[in-house]
């Protein structure tokens, strides 16, 4: 055989041409958030901050409560998130396993929701969200925010769902389970890295979201970080090192929660899993 | 049984007194207003001025309303509440561009009844272009609430140094950046810049030096007369500029505020730009060049002949409004020389009445103002039409082009001549 | 055949409508409304800056208008070819990404946030920086380049520049969501399988082929569809690097229905496109589906 670098080092450069490739931009955020405005525009330019300050992260909290809206970015992706997987199982469960007809249109129905350009719907949605009082208020981002993760969780969680054997839902279901009792302990659990995927795209998709958001609840007691980091612009003003220090402020808890859950839940679930 | 009925009579009219009493300021404020502002035009200013106001108007309550910073994400919001007939806001901040489209679209509720038999009386006491920029097809749409412009900002530490006067004219202006730039074979300073990324200030890199020129966008009957030799001037002047290096190499790439970014970062030595950058220059504290700005009125193809383009935010009272009078006398109030002297000196807007620019507190806070006074008063209106969206993205758009290089001079010409014949006559 | 269902099936297909019933209840609260309305505006002249020339219904009319509509044929042909590049270039970048990931680390967490962190960067900001990457002074790219000793390039002022340096943009956003959803398929493939090809002597390259592929396909095609119809709606990414410039000439048709839309208010003619665009997305969806055609309770195997 020719020696290739060992197991171990190969699967650290894998690791690093990961790593990097995701971060080099937060670096460069991370780094121009660390910058005065002046030493940004300086030539030539400096990747390294010259001299750190961390006056651009007094100035996020000072200039907007950037707190309050986390606090709003949270709460309406948790409940996005929550209202989409389980809308999304079943539907998906429904569309695996149950003898639906004509599955393929109703999935073909489900995808078209997705084709449609948001911005174009922003007028009518409007008036649908005014009309049942959400305006300004999370249920106005939760509701659509589900529905937009919707086809891509049904579509990521059918491909998951179809790989589980009938015979293990019906040796639950002999041992007493209903179907939904199938689904939760058996299903479920399986396709756990399915499932925790589609939650990470229905959450990251809420957290990112900036056009409605911006048009459905734009007041103070519900913006959301997007529309929030925007704030700190100028009519004709795009102060990077203050956007940049609000940005690491919103990506820092997504990355606390991928951290967490990565290694405490889905790891926990999997061990016991298919991979076996 | 009677005595009963007496004491609780009597009760319930000392807990109603005690009621009324205690509640006196609620049972008066009936009128909540709502008022729309970008995140830009200073709402903190904007919330001092309201409190002010609901002093002195007991039954009214103002609430601020911040939007997104840009005009464009104002906007996009807006276009949004106003297209479903929303009756949320009440006086709202527009860009001096729009009072004709809100006018097309009735989104605005014309002020005449309003303003009654003193209408022309209370127009006249306005800059002439703001009181031109808010009467649309004989209507008011919208009061003014401050002024802006664009001014030539120059590095006065560089010109002083090299002997070189703040340029009066366009030719100047390229000759002393050339000699400037040569004498300082600093390879990152640049002579001069202005937008010209595809957005609404390249339209004003077009327009300013076709006004400079002495041409217009339409003749005297409003019909598009871009067929003329003024139309050409300003490809020809950017081009020329381009020859000479004194604009870089990206200037298609250039928003607005990268020009102060350059310019307060001591990479630039003269900067196109309106009038927050004065502001920024003197008061960043990572500003390089504090002390060693100078501004003066935007050149001309000949000295006695210079333009610029104005800017600046309206209020306009919606037309969806539940309360039309209230709101129409904030706006008014909003609109008055007083609220006009206290922004200038809190949030240095330049006032839209020309006799608050010669007042000593508001020269005391910002001195720069003696000069900026009579810019604003020859500044001139982009084209006011209620398809102005289209006309914009007509000339910016083909101008971006020009600048970047993937269109001649002609073919951008031709093309503008084309798109814009379709919306004006 | 099958003309009467058993008790069993009949209970089961009860089941199945509830389990689907809260999926359509809401899209039809918060999608079908709007997207009715969509349809009807697209038949009607609808400009709030001329609302004086307002008609209900014009037939067919803002159609023949988009069929003869150069500009909307240019937006169309850029956006095409965002699909075809970014489509598969974000799918293999991700299939990279994620066989990489699916490596046995120690520790985790760091490699999977480098995975999702190019996701978790608000789209617009994603364009933001990568406008700031390629800028010609002060961007990253140019300054290596001169440090390598070539000349600086003027990426977002030449047409072919803006559209490569936007396409990496893209790729490197959207990247992530495929190697996402395709990680999560590798976890799911036994590592049996990989033992018994060992055995059997089979090469890590031969692996890949004869388990990883068939086994990781379903993944791949979720990745492929949703990926195509986000790349039809590409917008943010282009709006922050170059907004459709020079010129038009990396103008998308999302952009060009949201300049009509919302900057020149016209709502008839705005509606017509996104109608079209729908039209488009569909076409293009149903040519993958038909590739893969399955019924999606028939499994895999």
């Amino acid at each position: 055989m020719m020696k290739f670098p060992s197991a171990k080092k190969m699967t650290l450069i894998a690791g690093a041409v990961v790593a990097i490739n995701g971060f080099f931009p937060a670096l460069w955020i991370l780094f121009t958030s660390l910058k005065t405005e002046s030493e940004l525009m300086r030539l030539p330019i400096t990747i390294w901050p010259a001299a750190p300050t961390l006056g651009n992260y007094t100035r996020v909290f000072v200039d907007q409560p950037i707190f309050l809206f986390m606090w709003n970015s949270f709460v309406v992706a948790v409940l996005s998130t929550v209202l989409c997987v389980t809308v999304s199982a079943l539907a998906a469960y429904a569309l695996v396993r149950l003898r639906i007809p004509a599955p393929n249109v109703i999935l073909s129905v489900l995808l078209a929701v997705a084709m449609f350009p948001l911005i174009s719907l922003m007028v009518p949605l409007f008036s649908v969200m005014r009309d049942l009082q959400l305006l300004n208020t999370w249920w106005a981002l939760v509701f659509p925010y589900a529905v937009l993760s919707m086809p891509v969780c049904t579509l990521v969680l059918i491909s998951f769902f179809q790989d589980i054997p009938r015979d293990l839902e019906n040796a639950a279901m002999i041992d007493g389970c209903s179907r939904i009792g199938a689904l939760w302990h058996v299903v479920i659990p399986l396709t756990a890295p399915g499932v925790f995927t589609a939650g990470i795209l229905a959450f990251v998709n809420a957290w990112d979201e900036f056009l409605l958001a911006l048009t459905l609840a734009p007041r103070v007691a519900s913006r959301t970080l997007p529309v929030g980091i925007t704030l700190y612009q100028g009519e004709f003003s795009f102060p990077w090192p203050i956007i940049s220090a609000a940005l690491i402020i919103a990506i820092v808890p997504i990355c606390i929660i991928i951290a967490v859950f990565q290694e405490r839940v889905v790891g926990g679930l999997t061990s016991g899993g298919v991979k076996g | 049984m009677k005595k009963r009925i007496f004491l609780s009579l009597s009760a319930s009219f000392v807990l109603g007194l005690a009621m009324s009493v205690s509640t006196a300021s609620i049972s008066v404020a009936q009128t909540t207003l709502r008022i729309f502002t970008g995140g830009q035009q200073r709402p903190d200013v904007m919330r001092k001025i309201a409190d002010d106001y609901e002093k002195r108007t007991p039954g009214v309550k103002i609430e601020v309303e911040v939007g997104g910073a840009t005009s464009e994400q104002q906007q996009q919001y807006l276009n949004t509440v106003l297209a479903s007939k929303d009756s949320a806001l009440d006086v709202i901040l527009i860009d001096v561009i729009r009072p004709a489209q809100w006018a097309a679209a009735q989104w605005a509720e014309p002020l005449d009844a309003f303003l009654g038999a003193d209408k022309d009386k209370i127009m006249a006491r306005y800059l002439p272009a703001y009181r031109e920029a808010n009467i649309v097809g004989g209507k008011v749409i919208a009061l003014p609430y401050f002024a802006d412009a664009q001014f030539l900002y120059y590095r006065k530490d560089l010109l002083e140094k090299h002997g070189v006067q703040p340029p009066r004219t366009w030719a100047e202006l390229q000759a002393g950046a050339e000699k400037v730039m040569k004498a300082e074979g600093n390879p990152n300073l640049s002579g001069f810049q202005t937008a010209g990324a595809p957005i609404e200030g390249t339209v004003c890199t077009y327009l300013v030096p076709m006004w400079g020129a002495g041409g217009a966008l339409t003749n005297a009957q409003g019909q598009l007369a871009l067929n003329t030799a003024e139309a050409r001037r300003p490809f020809q002047l950017w081009a020329d500029m381009k020859a000479a290096n004194v604009t870089p190499p990206n200037l298609a790439e250039i928003p607005t505020d990268r020009i102060r970014q350059n310019f307060q970062a001591g990479n630039l030595l003269f900067a196109m730009n309106w009038g927050y950058v004065w502001q920024r220059t003197q008061n960043d504290a990572d500003s390089l060049i504090k002390d060693k700005v100078g501004v003066v009125p935007l050149p001309g193809f000949t000295a006695d002949r210079a333009a610029t383009c104005i800017g600046g935010w309206q209020l306009a009272v919606s037309a969806f409004s539940k309360n039309k009078k209230a709101a129409f006398d904030f706006a008014m109030y909003l609109s008055s020389p007083e609220v006009a002297k206290a922004q200038a000196i809190a949030a240095s807007h330049l006032p839209v009445f020309p006799e608050i620019y010669s007042d000593p507190d508001v020269l005391k806070a910002n001195p720069w103002f003696a000069q900026a006074l009579p810019v604003v008063q020859t500044a001139r209106s982009r084209p006011v039409s209620p398809a102005y969206p289209r006309v914009s993205e007509v000339i910016r758009t083909n101008m971006n082009a020009f600048l970047a290089g993937a269109k001649t001079a002609d073919a951008a010409l031709a093309d503008m001549t084309r798109d814009l014949s379709q919306v004006i006559r | 055949m099958a003309t009467r269902l058993s008790s069993l099936e009949r209970s089961e297909r009860r089941l199945g409508i509830a389990l689907l019933a809260p999926a359509f209840a809401l899209l039809s609260g918060v999608v079908l409304y709007p997207i009715y309305n969509l349809i009807r505006m697209s038949f009607s002249e609808n400009k709030l800056t001329e609302p004086w020339l307002a008609k209900p219904w014009i037939g067919f009319e803002n159609y023949a208008k988009a069929m003869g509509d150069e500009r909307l044929w240019e937006a169309t042909w850029h956006t095409l070819l965002y699909v075809i590049v970014t489509v598969p270039g974000a799918v293999a970048l991700g299939l990279g990404l994620a066989l990489l990931a699916n490596q046995p680390f120690r520790v985790k967490w760091p490699v999977r946030l480098g995975l999702l962190l190019p996701w978790a960067l608000p789209l617009v900001f994603a364009g933001l920086i990568f406008r700031w990457f390629f800028e010609y002074q002060q961007g990253l790219v140019n300054n290596a380049l001169i440090w390598i000793g070539l000349p600086p390039v003027n990426w977002l002022t030449q047409e072919g520049p803006a559209f490569f340096a936007i396409c990496v943009a893209i790729i490197w956003k959207t990247s992530s969501f495929a190697a996402l959803v395709l990680l999560a398929g590798l976890q799911t493939i036994p590592k049996s399988l990989y033992e018994a090809a060992e055995v059997d002597g089979a090469s890590k390259w031969q692996q890949f082929w004869e388990i990883t592929l068939p086994m990781l396909k379903p993944a791949i095609i979720v990745a492929l569809i949703f990926r195509t119809i986000t790349a039809i709606q590409t917008f943010d990414i282009p709006k922050a690097m170059t907004d459709g410039g020079p010129g038009n000439a990396t103008e998308t048709l999302a952009m060009y229905i949201h300049k009509t839309t919302i900057d020149s208010l016209d709502f008839g003619y705005g509606s017509t496109l996104a109608v079209l665009m729908f039209v488009a997305s569909a076409i293009l969806t149903s040519i993958y589906l038909r590739h893969t055609r399955r019924d999606p309770s028939a499994g895999r195997h």
